[in-house]
């Protein structure tokens, strides 16, 4: 699949204060989005997300690295020719109307002035603002500035559209509308990229996931291969075991823990052979109360610390400080998964 | 060429629903109603009393337009991040810079063309003549300067805050029309480094003196034959420069 965004290998440093020092926002970043998908950028506050964007928008210069958007390099204005960018704060011209406002950003983006009027139309039509458009903007709240916000972004047929949480601070119909837009985006064979702190969107509408921790990238990839990461295996709980039955099975790398006085709950890795320890259990004359699948939530996954690596480490059955050793030295090299790996 | 067009029609459209154009208007219709009292204390007619007071209104009008209005067209874009919207659409820096410019400096143009036409008309109805034609040249002169210092307020606030954007703007008008000064300090050093910075700052500031030939047109001396054209080709120049300056500036600038 093509590459519309290929980000390569950044790295931005900000000088601060009067003795300019070093802030490295964004280390080594590298990856890509594939064209006709939907990408979540997730991370905790500070990860380097909007700095990130800002880079693929050519509104800050990377300090090293390169970036290319449509195919030309992000700091050419022809390589934002079809592509979208809604940031995360409305930011208008308080002395223009709705449909100033509108009819403004239709113009920029290349839509011609006989056009412009059913552009901005339909624009306005899709956030529901119909209705408001002679109303100033600085009159609007922040919610209904958020959808004209949208509503720029819609402008101009985008092939790429790039959201900076566009969804903070809206009350949940603003949200409700969002999500479907999104999805009927998704459904034209637009490629949408969007940061987002609530997880709950990232699995209800992206195929794809970057996560971003301490300006490193953590995992690129689609949504179910980092739902997988988080499978930690499966959980058998049984009646009290037998003899040294239990040391047995830890010695087999099964992590065997009493959750009460008439219950033993065995975890089966997911790289261990589950048949085989039913088999051992069964011989020594052990039945299953219950088993199932044990999952990490996709929250503790993003921001419980170093959770990506513990499932890796449980999956792998080695030891977690090395995994996040290793983990460490392939971020500080371009990542893990690496890049384009969510291409 | 669209997109400068866009943004200078938007700048236009920002500035004249900016009060602060109608406080500067404000002020130059006192200093107006001023000029009609005192032309009858002065020892000078009632037209030199009105020329001076018109074209001195014009070039305060102009400097606060520059400095209040021009340093906030562009750092307060880059406070607010209005520029986002702006510059994440297919746009160059340059055209924004040069569509920022032109449309302040409309608004300016505009507003001294409706000074000068008040001026006129109460030049003519309070004495019933018009005043000589030269007084178009000095008005076309001070928009010549006054294009020089609103990018100059532009240049400014591509890398600094508003308020000292104001404040260097307002240094390099004063330093502007102590030129002279500078050149004649120059050339009584005895100090070569003194004297090789004095030199330096000469070339490197405008000559606003100028484009100053209000002394002429108020006392009815001719002008020079071509200093019109030289000192607007002068200007020109140099307002090019500086908005290539501000445009290299800005280009380079994190937003």
């Amino acid at each position: 699949m093509d590459s519309i965004l290929n980000i390569d290998n950044i790295t931005k440093v900000y000088r601060k204060g009067f003795k300019a020092v070093r802030v490295n926002a964004v280390t080594g970043v590298s990856f890509g989005l594939a064209a006709g998908r939907i990408t979540g950028f997730v991370g905790p506050n500070g990860a380097g997300k909007t700095t990130t964007i800002k880079m693929a928008m050519g509104l800050v210069r990377p300090t090293s690295g390169s970036i290319t958007l449509m195919g030309k390099a992000a700091a050419s204005p022809a390589s934002r020719t079809g592509v979208a960018y809604v940031s995360e704060q409305p930011y208008f011209y308080k002395h223009l109307t709705v449909s100033e406002t509108v009819g403004f950003s239709a113009r920029l983006a290349g839509v011609g002035s006989a056009a412009a009027g059913a552009e901005c139309r339909r624009v306005l039509e899709a956030v529901e603002l119909t209705g408001r458009e002679k109303s100033k903007v600085r009159n609007l709240s922040k919610g209904l500035q958020q959808r004209l916000n949208m509503a720029c972004g819609l402008l101009g047929d985008p092939r790429l559209l790039i959201f900076d949480e566009p969804m903070s601070g809206l009350d949940p119909p603003s949200r409700r509308l969002f999500r479907t837009l999104f999805k009927k985006l998704g459904d034209e064979g637009r490629t949408l990229f969007f940061s987002t702190h609530v997880l709950e969107d990232i699995e209800a509408v992206c195929q794809d996931v970057v996560v971003l921790d301490g300006g490193k990238l953590r995992f690129t990839g689609s949504v179910a291969s980092l739902l997988e990461k988080g499978t930690l295996g499966t959980e058998i709980v049984v009646p009290p075991l037998p003899g040294k039955l239990a040391d047995e099975l830890q010695a087999d790398g099964l992590d065997v823990s009493r959750s009460s006085s008439d219950e033993v709950t065995i975890l089966v890795p997911v790289q261990k052979d589950l048949a085989l320890c039913q088999r051992k259990l069964y011989d020594n004359g052990v039945f299953c109360l219950s088993i199932q699948k044990r999952t990490m939530p996709l929250e503790n996954l993003l921001y419980g610390g170093d959770d990506i690596n513990r499932a890796d480490a449980v999956n792998n059955g080695t030891d977690v400080n090395k995994v996040n050793d290793t983990n460490a030295e392939n971020n500080n090299t371009g990542g893990a998964d690496g890049k384009g790996g969510a291409k | 060429m669209r997109v400068m067009w866009l943004v200078a029609v938007n700048t236009f459209k920002e500035t004249v629903r900016n009060k602060v154009l109608y406080n500067i208007l404000l002020v130059a219709a006192v200093v107006l109603l001023l000029a009609m009292s005192f032309g009858d204390l002065s020892v000078m007619s009632r037209v030199q009393v009105m020329s001076d007071f018109g074209l001195a209104t014009m070039s305060l009008t102009g400097l606060l337009l520059a400095v209040f209005i021009g340093v906030g067209v562009l750092g307060a874009e880059i406070a607010d991040k209005t520029v986002y919207g702006v510059l994440c659409k297919p746009v160059d820096r340059i055209q924004f810079i040069i569509g920022k410019f032109s449309g302040l400096f409309v608004t300016l143009a505009l507003n001294f063309l409706l000074i000068a036409l008040i001026f006129i008309i109460a030049i003519t109805w309070m004495v019933g003549r018009a005043p000589s034609p030269e007084i178009f040249s000095a008005v076309f002169l001070l928009m010549a300067e006054m294009s020089i210092i609103i990018a100059a307020a532009i240049m400014w606030s591509c890398f600094t805050t508003p308020t000292l954007a104001a404040i260097f703007t307002l240094s390099f008008y004063v330093a502007g029309h102590l030129n002279d000064l500078i050149t004649l300090s120059a050339d009584v050093q005895e100090n070569p480094f003194t004297k090789t910075i004095l030199v330096i700052l000469h070339y490197v500031l405008p000559n606003l003196e100028f484009f100053n030939i209000r002394t002429q047109v108020v006392f009815g001396m001719p002008v020079a034959d071509g200093h019109v054209l030289t000192a607007a080709v002068y200007g020109a120049l140099y307002t090019a420069l500086l908005l290539l300056f501000s445009s290299i500036l800005f280009a380079r600038k994190d937003l």
